[in-house]
């Protein structure tokens, strides 16, 4: 087995974090810098930043998450990349590592969609138990954990190539909340990172350190605090419970196939939103049939995965749009609630940039011929951006378990299916068309509109509720079935908001963490 | 090692036309489309059933109907048996093998790796010039209004 820090034995009950990602390492670094032993169990490897690989194929196999999975539905990606549902990571710091760094905050409405939307025909909206204001001072420490651009001091990143084409745009078309953040990478040196040297490669790993992850500071944070155990490529199998239903165990795979049990007194999953419902359909029992923490029957439902979308435009000047920080360009005049524009819900206008590899694939896939290949030969002179929006969380969007398909292990693999809400589609449209004037405005001789891309915000499939028919987890994660065990990525989002979603995974966890904390501090767990 | 290539080297210059012809460059020389049908043809050999179908369908390409690769013709004739299996399987390894070629980023102006010459930062991350400097801080004014009038809760 590979393990890192200082070992627990398996016999002994301690915090068990099934994922190092977002949710997972900032609850290990939470709750280890405050004496409390964790074990961390992480699918993949630990790569380090000499690891990461300046080269989109090579960083891909690398790090993203292979294992065979499945899909269904009437979305694009089923058709693209029937076996690719998801663009995330297998490493430690998980999906941090490819972040691209956009940290804005949800807004107040957001949390309180069913209220502010109403009765959408077809989408499964709820009120979040708990609201902007709960959640003020835990993005506080959020925005200083990564170190934010644009926040609490930090300066912001200067204007690369794609962000200039990007800002004259938006003010033309008379935009005003324009800027290159906030943004999760740093501008000066800051928390022991040094400033970004603008190369290009946010997706494959920062070989810099400039960017944050739980990589590079959580994890290793928790390991130095002599209170962790990282055991690295161990797969989480089951989550058990005792006779009274408290989780108190989790059975793994290390990477040569063995079966362990690593007891637990409590159990915080971070596995994302696919293997955090497939580890908890996989754990059903005589006392949870269907599934553990599933009395709701929404284990797995309401999958979401952002409305996105790309535009790539076409200049007769040169743009070089991949020098330089991949997404540090944010529009916010969208990321509002106009239900005059034909939708509920907003979208956020993102710099993007891909190198020629990705671009390749991914700009229209499954294309060849002319169109495509007039595409890639005006690569140096195209610039990008990314449209991530609000999607309606739907119950048949759903992960579950596709027993007639086994992975390397001999486990089901997990299906994803997904049907954009009509919703989703007229707010996509209007995101293609404020693109194509922004960039027209500016002197873009064409605009690509480019589909969906395998989801990289996964969102909703255990989703918080202060009811338990409605939901899987409570305010502060727990499942409303079983206690002792808490859901500690995004999963829980009761809906997913136009921003992305990382900084509220954070500000989640920490807020979980010193509630865990205290509850073990009164002898509550 | 490439047993397909090796049993049939006659399959590679009709594969090189087809590539050349489902993705014209006109800037591109032979030697990525070259790369590209070699490792299409390494891929065979794991795989009996591409390589049946392939050996089949280039066989019995029409190779006069792609004789100009830019021609709207060998385009036309290509729409036709685009949703061949042998065709797809092309297709799916060219795009990840013939963008992957660093003969290819060079004629399209992409430069790669850059971490080990320290990044763009004083190579050009914010040398486009056709456009003012843009405004990097955020809107100082009013605050974006998150809730259109017309979508705000009733009061009270």
């Amino acid at each position: 087995m590979n393990t890192h820090g200082n070992p627990i034995d398996n016999d002994t009950e301690a915090v068990v974090i099934i994922g190092s990602g977002a949710g997972g390492g900032t609850v290990a670094y939470e709750l280890t810098r405050r004496g409390i032993p964790c074990v961390v169990l992480e699918a993949g490897p630990y790569l380090q930043r000499a690891d990461y690989e300046n080269d989109e194929w090579a960083a891909f196999n690398q790090m993203a998450w292979l294992d065979k999975r499945t899909t269904s539905g009437s979305w694009r990606v089923a058709q693209n990349f029937a076996n690719l549902p998801a663009w995330i990571v297998k490493a430690v710091g998980g999906s941090t590592t490819h972040w691209s760094g956009a940290t804005p905050r949800f807004h107040d409405y957001e949390f309180r969609t069913r209220t502010y939307y109403g009765d959408i025909d077809g989408a499964n909206l709820l009120d979040w138990p708990i609201s902007l204001a709960d959640l003020a001072a835990y993005y506080d420490a959020a925005e200083k954990a990564i170190g934010s651009t644009h926040r609490h001091g930090r300066p912001p990143l200067p204007a690369n190539n794609n962000y200039k084409v990007f800002a004259n745009g938006a003010e033309r078309v008379g935009y005003k909340y324009y800027a290159t953040g906030p943004y999760g990478t740093n501008a000066e040196p800051y928390d022991g990172r040094p400033a970004s040297i603008q190369d290009g490669f946010n997706f494959q790993g920062d070989k810099s350190g400039a960017k944050w992850s739980t990589a590079i500071r959580e994890i290793p944070r928790a390991l130095e605090s002599g209170k962790c155990d990282l055991r690295t490529e161990c797969q989480a199998v089951q989550i058990t419970h005792d006779a009274s239903g408290r989780a108190d165990g989790v059975v793994y795979l290390d990477a040569e196939g063995s079966l362990h049990r690593q007891a637990a007194r409590v159990v915080c999953l971070a596995g994302n939103s696919i293997e955090t419902p497939r580890l908890l359909l996989m754990s059903a029992s005589g006392l949870h049939p269907d599934g553990l923490a599933n009395s709701s029957g929404q284990v797995g439902r309401n999958y979401m995965r952002h409305t996105t979308a790309s535009v790539y435009a076409r200049f007769d000047q040169p743009v070089r749009m991949y020098r330089g920080e991949t997404m540090a360009g944010i529009i916010a005049d969208e990321a509002r609630l106009d239900t005059a524009r034909g939708f509920a819900g907003g979208y956020y206008m993102e710099t993007l940039s891909l190198g020629v590899p990705f671009l390749a694939a991914f700009v229209e896939p499954g294309s060849w011929g002319r169109d495509f290949t007039e595409l890639m030969d005006a690569y140096a002179n195209t610039a990008g951006m990314w449209i991530v929006g609000e999607d309606m969380p739907q119950e048949s969007n759903r992960v579950t378990l596709n027993t007639g398909v086994l992975d390397q292990w001999g486990l089901p693999v997990p299906d994803v299916h997904f049907d954009d809400h009509p919703n989703d589609v007229a707010m996509r449209e209007h995101g293609y068309q404020r693109a194509d004037l922004l960039y027209e405005a500016v002197g873009a001789i064409g605009t690509h509109h480019t589909p969906p891309y395998p989801s990289t915000h996964n969102l909703g499939t255990a989703r918080m509720s202060a009811r338990a028919e409605d939901g899987v987890v409570g305010a502060y994660g727990e499942a409303h079935d079983v206690a002792g065990l808490f859901v500690s990525d995004g999963s829980v989002m009761t809906t997913g908001a136009a921003a992305n979603p990382t900084l509220t995974i954070v500000a989640l966890a920490i807020r979980q963490a010193e509630h865990i904390a205290d509850r073990l501090g009164r002898g509550e767990l | 090692m490439s047993a397909a290539s090796a049993l049939r080297p006659d399959l590679k210059p009709v594969l090189v036309q087809l590539l050349r012809a489902a993705y014209p460059h006109p800037t591109f020389p032979d030697g990525p489309y070259e790369r590209t049908a070699d490792k299409v043809l390494t891929e065979l050999d794991a795989d009996l059933w591409h390589r049946v179908v392939l050996e089949r369908g280039l066989a019995t390409l029409d190779r006069e109907a792609l004789a100009d690769p830019h021609a709207a013709a060998a385009e036309e004739y290509l729409r036709g048996i685009a949703q061949a299996e042998f065709f797809r399987f092309v297709r799916g390894v060219a795009v990840t093998t013939l963008y992957d070629d660093h003969e290819v980023w060079d004629l399209l102006g992409y430069e790669g790796a850059s971490f080990d010459q320290g990044g763009y930062l004083h190579r050009g991350f914010d040398d486009l010039d056709w456009l003012p400097d843009p405004r990097v801080a955020e809107y100082d004014g009013e605050p974006l209004q998150l809730v259109a009038d017309h979508d705000e809760l009733p009061t009270g």
